[in-house]
């Protein structure tokens, strides 16, 4: 099925990576959940500083799930998406409040990248992992801003080209036409996208499987976690 | 021994149902497919004794260069201008720098079939392939009007293609403008050479990405005619630096990054930092006031 030529690379980035990606997902987590149980979760740690904690937490996670949201109504709807896109103003809300989101997702980040660094019990429970983790939003989260400012409007094209090429993918079938002539920036968000999926299942993203629901609404409450850091008791 | 004579039987009459497969059946379905892709991937850009739109007519492209060339330059065109070859650079120069672009799932074999379809349609008086037909009649005004409409996706496409201003912005479109995915269309007339070439162009776009997205939802020649016709109206401006639209785009997300942010700290106004500080404070003004 992989052919050489000019499209090489293109098939391992958009066939091989995401089912290789896939599969890892499912199979780690799944050997996770059954024999670490109790490491499945955020591991938080509002617990040794929640100030700070607070303006790192909530912007991220109101910013990464609606631009999740966005990203998943786009693939399971994209006619809707489209038919409501066909009034340029209504366009330019949806862009303007996806692009907003993609900010405060920003925010949050920085934040919390700077309290892991600044706040000597925080850093010292923050494993490889975690920077990994890190690392890979920043990536991420750059690239899709970047392409949200300069190779608009992707609200449209998402449904129009990255929508068929992902259900290419969910069919077996897959078709990497739709994204072999994409800026080089959309390719690196997508790739990366495959990325963080293969690792999520080895790092704290696994607490997305797990979630409770009422954590939108619910009051604040503190969560505290034990494991044996040692090494913290010292700071 | 009966299982031996019935393998060899089977065996036999297998080879002859290849053989009459590959013989008869095999050159047919390349050649439909030829016939298919060249319908989809190169009329937009080539005739067969048509003359030449954005690329060259392929009417005796064989006796033009070698088959072999021709196998490699179907298969990976910038791969092989890129090499510096002088033949398909100087294709380059005449096509107003326009590459070929390759087409995922191109094999040597589909190649050599596409060249067999042209050795024959270029044998021919009359080829299928002489050029698409594209009404003449002057542009008004209404079209420039409609032209607009579809573009922005005011009025949908036909077929049900994605509007224009998902990836394309023209100059004056207002508000944020158009996408930046793909190139400005102000002036695209110009670039590929006039309304015939345009025209043409637009109902079989052969580039990658446009050819994924109109393959199956064609833009209907009805709806060509207006956006053509908006296009040579956008030819009088000048191509639209997109800075400022970006500029306003960002301001205005900062601007509502904020307004959330506040808004964060309104709606968790009770936060924890009032449990134990709050209980602090109450402490230490109780003892002030004793």
């Amino acid at each position: 099925m992989i052919s050489t030529g000019p499209f090489f690379l293109d098939q391992i980035f958009f066939i091989v990576f995401p089912y290789v990606a896939v599969i890892i997902f499912l199979l780690v987590s799944i050997r996770r959940y059954r024999t670490e149980a109790f490491t499945f979760s955020s591991l938080s740690s509002q617990f040794l500083e929640n100030q700070h904690h607070f303006w790192g937490l909530v912007p991220f996670h109101f910013g990464i799930i609606t631009v999740l949201a966005g990203h998943l109504i786009a693939f399971l709807i994209p006619r809707e998406v489209l038919a409501w896109n066909s009034h340029p103003l209504r366009l330019y809300i949806l862009e303007g409040s996806a692009f907003v989101a993609a900010l405060l997702t920003m925010v949050g980040l920085v934040s919390i990248i700077t309290r892991r660094l600044t706040d000597p019990k925080v850093k010292k429970v923050t494993s490889w992992a975690d920077w990994i983790v890190f690392a890979s939003f920043v990536i991420q989260i750059l690239s899709g801003l970047y392409v949200a400012v300069f190779h608009s409007w992707g609200s449209s094209w998402f449904a129009s080209l990255a929508t068929p090429y992902l259900w290419s993918l969910v069919t077996l079938n897959p078709d990497i036409k739709f994204v072999t002539a994409m800026p080089w920036m959309v390719k690196l968000h997508i790739v990366s996208a495959w990325l963080m999926i293969a690792f999520a299942p080895f790092t704290r993203l696994v607490h997305i499987l797990v979630v409770p629901n009422p954590y939108l609404w619910r009051k604040p409450q503190v969560v505290r976690w034990y494991a044996a850091w040692k090494s913290l008791r010292k700071v | 021994m009966s299982a031996s004579i019935y393998s060899r039987s089977l065996q036999f009459w297998m080879t002859v149902t290849v053989a009459i497969l590959s013989g008869i059946l095999v050159p047919d379905v390349l050649s439909q497919e030829a016939v298919d892709f060249f319908r989809q991937n190169c009329i937009s850009c080539h005739t067969i004794g048509g003359g030449r739109l954005t690329g060259p007519d392929l009417k005796d492209v064989s006796k033009r260069a070698e088959r072999e060339w021709l196998t490699k330059f179907i298969i990976d065109p910038r791969g092989v201008v890129e090499s510096g070859d002088r033949y398909a650079n100087q294709l380059k120069e005449e096509a107003r720098g326009v590459v070929m672009p390759p087409f995922p799932g191109m094999t040597p074999q589909r190649a050599q079939a596409l060249l067999d379809l042209i050795d024959a349609e270029s044998k021919l008086e009359k080829s299928q392939f002489q050029g698409v037909k594209i009404s003449e009649r002057p542009f008004t005004a209404e079209d420039v009007i409609l032209g607009k409409k579809i573009f922005t996706g005011a009025v949908s496409l036909k077929n049900g293609g994605t509007s224009c201003i998902a990836c394309h912005s023209v100059q004056g479109l207002g508000g944020f403008g158009g996408g930046g995915l793909a190139p400005d269309l102000t002036t695209v007339m110009e670039r590929y050479g006039g309304r015939k070439t345009l025209s043409t162009w637009l109902t079989a776009p052969a580039t990658p990405t446009m050819q994924s997205l109109f393959k199956e939802h064609p833009i209907d020649a009805e709806e060509v005619l207006p956006l053509v016709a908006y296009f040579q109206n956008t030819l009088q401006r000048n191509p639209e630096d997109p800075s400022t639209a970006r500029l306003n785009f960002v301001l205005v997300g900062l601007g509502g990054t904020l307004l959330m942010l506040a808004m964060f700290d309104i709606i968790w106004n009770k936060r924890l930092k009032t449990v134990r500080r709050a209980l602090v404070r109450e402490k230490r003004m109780e003892a002030v006031h004793e």
